[in-house]
């Protein structure tokens, strides 16, 4: 009964093994084609360089050879990513692609692999071993779901840059998923050596890499059980067409292209998407094991930003002109300045992801400039971006935990021993992210996708994730944006009470009533130079900043205005005279923008 | 001297094929791999044309053009539109155009079978050249007048009429050309409409150069276009010239002086090197997309 289809499941294992390969990297959100070309290389190196079978026995040879071919893999892949990881995208697409190619090229020039005859290899592999294989590499995939270098990948395949903001060394785990990625090519170049009994390097051509990929992205790339779905079905597929009768010739492959087209048009996620996810909530109770290991805070006053004549330059304009200034440890710090004035640009020096022209600047003891982003969260700062950066397609609570990558440990590799003490690491990093998640009061959204969350939800998810690294230092830019005046009191508030637990906080705002009215410090930026830094009373009087605000100091606007936080009307612009006009121009933005200031209701 | 022209025929084959590849990538970011399909079953109408049209060589030429430009829609339609807006629309638009690529490569099997097809007897005509000691027949002259033609022609359209302009705002950012006026879907469409004819084109070329049409033919040289896409630049439509040139040359070079057997190695050693060294490619400009 089962011999009738042993073809067919192995086939199935075989391809799913294959498809897993594409999967390794898909979840990271690399294009990779290079697979064919690492099974080639595993293939007939594993099969040229194993004891034959009569020697030690058929199945020891097999294992041999699959060590042989998951390692050449393996390495074959660090040798093509160290250089390549820098691609994204097509380019590392058709960058692999090539490396394939040349595989296969290479191959068919060769004495040892016999060329375009192919090489012969026993027939080793059975029904039951492809699927124990296939059972290994899904399981792997599986217990990796879950564990926090997996929500890493993850991170990473929905947004880079706020993944290094989290402080995941993003070349470190592209480079990891690659070589998995070499590492299970291997094994399916070897397996399937050792089951179709010729092997030729044009096994492994373009087509080939195709196939696996289709497969993968059908079965749906971001489920472990996708590459097995897919496999089924680009297999079963023609089978079936055989089955009912339908001849070998145009209708088949016609058929196959039609049912791919519509999984791919109709189904997003893939086949996979067909099986409920189980999203994961918060555990709330259990308190009793200790949660994360916190880190260490500087002391109240200890500097935490030291920043010294530090300039940004883009082809000869100024963003930021000689900036100095120290941030101390639990001060709230607010930003503020017209459109333009480069706040943007200096917070994103700060947490590193823009280098300083000139200048100098020590943020937590590190000093930044080549320092690389990952290594800047890692010293304890931690941000918020004016547009939002979050993983959208992971829900609100998983993006949390991908917050909380820094002062979490990884658990991978105790998952697939099944490890308690990885599920106890998991349940704090939970707790850790429920909490978060409470603070903000999202706690009943957690399972909802970032991407279906409201605008102002999306701001609040954000500061959830920042705080999830138990940050020293917390940098928002621009918080409030787009927030209605309730929404805007309650960040207030939310802001005032993190800085009671100690936190130091630099953020930017355009709704000077509230910056005003939160912050222990303000510092104005106007054309890339501080213009103003003291307290919020002696800054909302300072006719320095009521100039870059509203254009001219003679203008019959006060600094009561500032302070009360009424709207900065449009008027000062038709009122002013002509020269005060074109001198508001780089600020009119800003004023004009402010939105409905303050809470009024707090005033 | 004779392979020098013969590197500049293919090449120009080459870089017409990748020219609509690359167009398509230049403005809408969007790889379609339907474009190899498009290039086989032009060769194949072009040479039904010929055989039972009874139509001479250079009239099926424009038939074809009108033929791949339809193609280009239904692809833009079927592929690429469903897919508007959603977060994979990369990945799924690879996938969506390698299925729809597999339906037409099936359909033109069950129209024209699995065998090999030329054009028959006497469609060339046999006018010779001597060219500084080479030999050069009429026909490879035609298919490198056409090509330069085309290319020319596209990258004038581009760069100065209304359309072009359309093209090289939906290339810079599509949200703001849509505010701006522009009917993206349109010119989304027109862009696969000449992308496509631009491919038709060229597989009919390659048909009359080698005087054969394979089922296979498409994915033959859908590997080389991407070299020569990424060689000269992706979206680059200069760079495609210049890549699809250097391509046929030092193919037709590897094959005179290392052998047959590492001809193919020699695009992806190309492709290899230039990726590491100048990812943009020789003509590309990184992040800042040129049509």
């Amino acid at each position: 009964m089962l011999d009738q289809y042993a073809t067919t499941l192995t086939f199935i294992a075989l391809g799913a093994i294959f498809a897993y390969s594409f999967y390794a990297v898909l979840i990271a959100g690399q294009l990779s084609l290079g697979q064919a070309g690492f099974a080639s290389l595993a293939a007939f190196s594993g099969a040229s360089l194993a004891p034959s079978g009569a020697d030690v026995g058929e199945v020891p040879a097999l294992l041999i050879a699959v060590v042989i071919g998951m390692s050449v893999g393996a390495l074959a892949a660090v040798v093509l990513g160290l250089p390549t990881m820098h691609l994204r995208g097509v380019f590392l697409a058709i960058a692999t692609l090539g490396f394939a190619e040349a595989v296969r090229v290479v191959l068919l020039n060769q004495e040892w692999t016999g060329g375009a005859q192919g090489l012969g290899v026993p027939r080793v592999l059975t029904v039951g071993m492809a699927w124990m294989a296939l059972a290994l590499v899904a399981y792997w995939f599986w217990r990796m779901g879950r564990s926090r270098y997996g929500r890493a990948l993850e991170a990473i395949r929905e947004d880079e840059l706020a993944a290094r903001s989290m402080g995941i060394d993003v070349g470190r785990h592209r480079l990891a998923a690659f070589v998995t990625a070499g590492a299970v090519a291997g094994l399916y170049g070897v397996l399937y050596a050792y089951y179709v009994r010729l092997i030729a390097p044009g096994d492994f051509d373009f087509t080939a890499a195709v196939e696996g990929l289709v497969t993968a992205v059908v079965g749906g790339s971001t489920m472990f059980l996708g590459p097995l779905l897919g496999s089924g079905f680009q297999t079963i597929v023609p089978e079936v067409q055989r089955a009912v009768g339908v001849e070998a010739g145009w209708i088949r492959p016609f058929l196959a292209g039609l049912l791919l087209l519509v999984v791919i048009l109709f189904l997003p996620g893939g086949l996979a998407s067909l099986i409920p996810r189980r999203t994961r909530m918060p555990s709330g109770a259990d308190d009793d094991t200790a949660g994360l290991a916190g880190r260490r805070h500087p002391a109240a006053g200890e500097p935490v930003v030291t920043l010294a004549g530090l300039g940004k330059e883009y082809g000869g304009v100024h963003a930021v002109r000689g900036v100095d200034l120290e941030i101390r440890a639990g001060e709230v710090v607010g930003l503020i300045g017209p459109n333009g004035a480069g706040k943007t640009t200096l917070v994103n020096m700060i947490s590193g992801l823009v280098p300083p022209s000139t200048g100098s600047a020590t943020v937590l003891g590190t000093a930044i400039g080549s320092t690389p982003v990952h290594r800047i969260a890692a010293a304890g700062v931690s941000r918020t971006f004016q547009h939002s950066k979050l993983f959208n397609r992971l829900s609100a609570l998983e993006n949390v935990l991908v917050g909380a990558h820094l002062v979490s440990r990884p658990t991978f590799l105790r998952r697939l021993l099944w490890l308690p003490s990885a599920r106890r690491d998991e349940r704090a990093a939970l707790r850790q992210a429920a909490r978060c998640l409470e603070r903000v009061g999202l706690t009943s959204l957690a399972a909802t996708r970032a991407e279906a969350l409201s605008y102002g939800d999306q701001r609040r998810l954000e500061i959830a994730r920042a705080l999830a690294s138990d940050p020293s230092l917390l940098i928002l830019d621009e918080p409030a944006a787009g927030m209605n005046h309730v929404e805007a009191a309650q960040l207030s508030q939310l802001i005032r009470s993190l800085a009671q637990d100690g936190l130091t906080i630099l953020f930017i705002e355009h709704n000077v009533g509230m910056v005003l009215q939160t912050c222990s410090r303000v510092v104005v930026l106007n054309f890339g130079e501080v213009i103003a830094s003291g307290a919020p009373e002696a800054i909302a009087a300072d006719p320095a900043v009521i100039e870059a605000y509203l254009g001219s100091a003679d203008d019959d606007v006060d600094g009561g205005l500032l302070a009360e936080g009424t709207r900065a009307d449009a008027t000062p612009a038709e009122d002013a005279p002509p020269d005060a006009v074109l001198n508001l121009r780089p600020g009119d933005a800003g004023s004009l923008d402010t939105p409905d200031t303050s809470p009024r209701e707090a005033t | 001297m004779q392979q020098l022209l013969n590197g500049i025929f293919i090449g120009s084959i080459y870089a017409l094929f990748a020219i609509g590849f690359t167009l398509v990538f230049g403005i809408l970011d969007r790889l379609n791999l339907a474009h190899p399909a498009v290039f086989a079953a032009s060769a194949f109408v072009g040479i039904e044309l010929v055989e039972r049209g009874g139509l001479s060589l250079w009239a099926a030429l424009p038939i074809v053009f009108v033929f791949g430009a339809v193609l280009g829609l239904v692809i833009e339609r079927v592929a690429f539109r469903p897919l508007k807006g959603r977060a994979d629309a990369h990945f799924a638009g690879l996938i969506s155009s390698i299925a729809l690529a597999g339906m037409l490569v099936a359909l033109l099997q069950w129209r024209y079978g699995p065998d090999t097809r030329r054009f028959p007897p006497g469609s060339f005509p046999d006018t010779r050249f001597e060219f500084a000691g080479a030999q050069v027949t009429l026909v490879q002259v035609v298919i490198l007048v056409i090509s330069l033609a085309l290319m020319v022609g596209l990258t004038y359209m581009v760069t100065r009429t209304r359309l072009g302009r359309g093209m090289r705002a939906v290339a810079e950012n599509p949200t703001a050309a849509r505010v701006l006026g522009v009917d993206v879907d349109r010119v989304t469409a027109v862009t696969f409409a000449i992308s496509s004819a631009l491919g038709a084109v060229a597989g009919v070329l390659f048909a009359i150069n080698v005087n054969t049409a394979q089922l296979g033919m498409g994915s033959a040289i859908e590997l080389k276009g991407l070299a020569v896409i990424i060689v000269g630049g992706m979206g680059s439509l200069p760079g495609a010239l210049i890549g699809g040139l250097l391509l046929g040359l030092a193919e037709v070079f590897a094959v005179q002086y290392i052998g047959s057997s590492w001809r193919d190695v020699i695009a992806f050693g190309l492709l290899f090197v230039i990726l590491l060294l100048r990812p943009q490619g020789l003509l590309g400009a990184r992040k800042v997309r040129e049509v």
